[in-house]
């Protein structure tokens, strides 16, 4: 019994890698709101509005994934770079589903945080 | 575009390996997802054009190999089991058979199976629509001779056919029974491959 009170550090990572993961769904669409975006300028954007690490590996196939789910839409964009770069955009889904996703994160953190009352004083303590 | 020639070389060896295994994709979808990479590779390396910021990059995607599985799993899963055209899975089989031999087998009987559901099913409907001029010809006559087909367009002889409208669901059902074999062993093949490749670099 005891030893399942244990905090297994790897299972705790793990946590985290999927609560990054799920929540980057809902930060790229919240980056292309203002406007047309394309991969390197997402992640920049993600970069420098947050402390998300996040891999590049990562959000080409997720912006992929979010085309065929219909949420965005591309287009290929001359550039003075010399190659055209792959732009992205939010469909009229993809606003609805943004909106919808950060009124249940909103809430959902709201709830968390309520349910994390107890721990407050103790996680406060272990900070040094 | 002022890359030293083994920056290039590094780039194009990258991207020429993620094509590879992005092969069973639709054409234009792995030319899409190969075009953004190399995009992306331009625009973080031209600035700097040193060879230490090619390799950063590159290693920041991660191999080739494990990039092409994230798209994989996210994209490609999912239409192999929705898109139940036959031209899409022969394609994908098609594709297959660069991995592996056997994969062809599966290529031509999906391919015969397409065929004789597709014949059966137009048979039904044939005989659904026109049930004088279509139908079961068996010629017998004993000792001597005996011939049996599917006779269609010349006036049919009744006589000469045992089961009249019953050819109608026993072609439709049979016809459409085999389609759907056809297509999921097509689509049983594809997972299956998919996944052995992913194993292997895991």
């Amino acid at each position: 019994m005891e030893e399942n009170l244990t905090i297994n550090p790897e299972s705790a990572d793990k946590w985290e890698v999927q609560l990054r993961k799920g929540s980057l769904e809902l930060a790229i669409l919240a980056a292309l709101w203002g406007g047309r975006l394309y991969g390197l300028e997402i992640l920049r954007h993600l970069e420098s509005g947050s402390d998300l690490v996040v891999a590049e590996g990562t959000v080409y196939p997720l912006l992929t994934r979010l085309r065929t789910l219909g949420l965005v839409e591309s287009e290929w964009v001359e550039s003075d770079s010399g190659h055209p770069r792959k732009y992205y955009s939010l469909t009229a889904a993809g606003r609805e589903r943004a909106l919808e996703m950060g009124r249940t994160w909103a809430r959902f953190a709201a709830s968390l945080n309520n349910l994390l009352t107890p721990l407050n004083g103790a996680v406060k303590k272990e900070k040094p | 575009m002022t890359l030293p020639e083994n920056s290039q070389k590094a780039i194009d060896d990258y991207l020429a390996a993620l094509r590879r295994q992005l092969r069973d994709l639709m054409e234009e979808d792995m030319n899409d997802i190969v075009e953004e990479i190399r995009a992306h590779i331009l625009d973080k390396t031209t600035a700097g054009a040193d060879p230490a910021q090619v390799v950063e990059t590159l290693a920041a995607l991660g191999a080739p190999a494990e990039l092409a599985e994230r798209y994989r799993t996210d994209e490609l899963l999912k239409r192999a089991q929705l898109s139940p055209s036959p031209m899409q899975v022969l394609h994908r089989i098609l594709r297959l058979t660069a991995i592996s031999v056997s994969t062809l087998i599966v290529f031509v009987v999906s391919g015969l199976g397409y065929c004789v559901g597709g014949v059966l099913v137009v048979i039904g409907l044939l005989k659904a629509f026109f049930p004088r001029q279509a139908g079961l010809n068996i010629d017998y006559i004993p000792n001597q001779s005996f011939s049996a087909g599917f006779g269609a367009g010349s006036p049919h002889n009744a006589d000469h056919d045992p089961i009249g409208l019953w050819l109608i669901p026993i072609c439709l059902l049979l016809g459409a029974g085999i389609l759907f074999l056809t297509f999921r062993l097509g689509t049983w093949t594809i997972r299956k491959f998919r996944r052995s490749r992913t194993r292997q670099y895991a």
